[in-house]
């Protein structure tokens, strides 16, 4: 067998003190390996943590269900109460609040749908696809809460213009039970502040989030 | 006509069962992966957290995440690469839960280390203190480094590395380079 002569690139010394270094850093990583592999795990997965684990899992199923039936429970059970509001009480203060709250509901589903789309995936896929998953997911989030931040205003300014329309139907009520009006406009006006601070917290909380998930994609990226 | 039809279509009974054995056939491979990849999984969430009782947390936040991706594994990679990959995830949701993940090397929880069988204790304290010295590198790492280099010490291909990460494993290659620097950096080793 004839091998071909090649130009050497390099000069020998230099190919031995790669050799030595490649040498050195397979070392390196045996006593890395080592050490990682005697770090302290428990056998395999005992009985007991099996049993944690079902009742989680049993615990998460409940859970899932219970989350969705009351869901449907409130979905259903306002679009019945918003159905039955008109035929109970003629008025038109009645009949403009469920219509009111109708567009309200269709309006947060649907942008809720339309936020969400393509967040629907399982994690178990490689890291890059569930970061980006994440990202998008946080920034899902991030857009429902400037909905909310701009529906909340908007439902109390649509409740005052209705109220005023209607004052004329509403007057010998509130002349009637003066008490309980005043207690509803207290309510009324002390839940916008406690709404809009919650936003404020978590959106705050999802920003710091979404920083850290782009730190994380440019790091994987890079 | 109708005896044909119930003897191809399975009865409400039949359903039930074939159910029963679809749940039996996922609990007994999950607890198969689980014995298998056990080990590996409580290492990687070592990376991740510290405080052996949250990290405990954290391996069954693992488990139950591979419970429920289970039944839509079809065998696109290995077994293996699948455990990573959720393993992976979880860790780096868990992470960012616990910020800051990183703790010094002073309150790494001595229960957390294993009994040497060899005598001498001078030895066995430089063993424990090495160890605990590469766990704190690791968990100072930035999320991508401590990504490779877990896989790495785990003994995984450039290729499966790739499938875990989503990155080309030509990408991998250079990735563990520089991870394996840094990692260098972090113990104070010169390069």
């Amino acid at each position: 067998v004839i091998w071909p002569v090649t130009e050497r690139s390099e000069p020998l010394i230099f190919s031995e003190k790669r050799l030595e270094q490649a040498m050195i850093e397979d070392r390196e990583l045996d006593i890395w390996r080592e050490q990682w592999s005697s770090v302290a795990v428990p056998p395999a997965v005992g009985r007991d943590q099996l049993q944690q684990i079902q009742k989680k899992i049993r615990r998460q199923q409940l859970g899932f269900v219970l989350g969705n039936v009351v869901a449907a429970i409130g979905f259903f059970g306002t679009m019945i109460f918003v159905v039955m509001i008109p035929r109970l009480e003629p008025q038109p203060l009645a009949k403009s609040t469920a219509l009111g709250i109708s567009i309200l509901l269709t309006m947060v589903f649907s942008y809720r749908l339309w936020v969400q789309r393509g967040t629907y995936r399982a994690e178990a896929q490689s890291t890059r696809a569930f970061v980006e998953l994440w990202r998008k997911r946080v920034i899902a989030r991030l857009r429902l809460l400037q909905l909310g931040m701009y529906v909340a205003p908007a439902w109390i300014v649509f409740c005052a213009v209705l109220m005023a329309i209607n004052r004329a139907a509403i007057a010998p009520d509130v002349d009637a039970h003066p008490m309980y009006w005043l207690g509803a406009l207290i309510a009324a006006l002390l839940a916008l502040p406690v709404n809009l601070y919650w936003v404020f917290w978590y959106r705050r909380r999802k920003r710091a989030e979404l920083k850290e998930v782009k730190k994380i994609l440019q790091e994987i990226n890079e | 006509m109708n005896h044909a039809s119930s003897t191809n279509l399975p009865s409400i009974d039949g359903e039930a069962t074939l159910v029963n054995e679809n749940r039996r056939a996922w609990e007994e491979r999950f607890s198969r992966i689980l014995g298998e990849h056990g080990p590996a999984i409580s290492r990687l969430a070592f990376s991740y957290e510290m405080v052996a009782s949250v990290r405990e947390e954290l391996v069954q936040e693992i488990a139950l995440a591979i419970w429920q991706a289970l039944p839509h594994f079809r065998g696109e990679c290995s077994e293996r690469t699948f455990v990573f990959r959720i393993a992976h995830n979880r860790g780096l949701s868990h992470a960012w839960k616990r910020r800051p993940a990183h703790e010094p090397l002073d309150e790494i929880e001595d229960a957390d280390q294993p009994i040497d069988p060899r005598p001498h204790p001078e030895a066995q304290a430089a063993q424990i203190h090495d160890r605990a010295r590469l766990m704190s590198a690791i968990q100072s790492l930035p999320v991508a480094h401590r990504q490779m280099i877990v896989l790495m010490l785990e003994g995984l291909s450039h290729a499966e590395i790739a499938e875990v990460a989503g990155i080309t494993e030509n990408n991998v290659a250079v990735r563990l380079n520089r991870a394996r620097k840094a990692l260098k950096d972090a113990l104070g080793v010169k390069s």
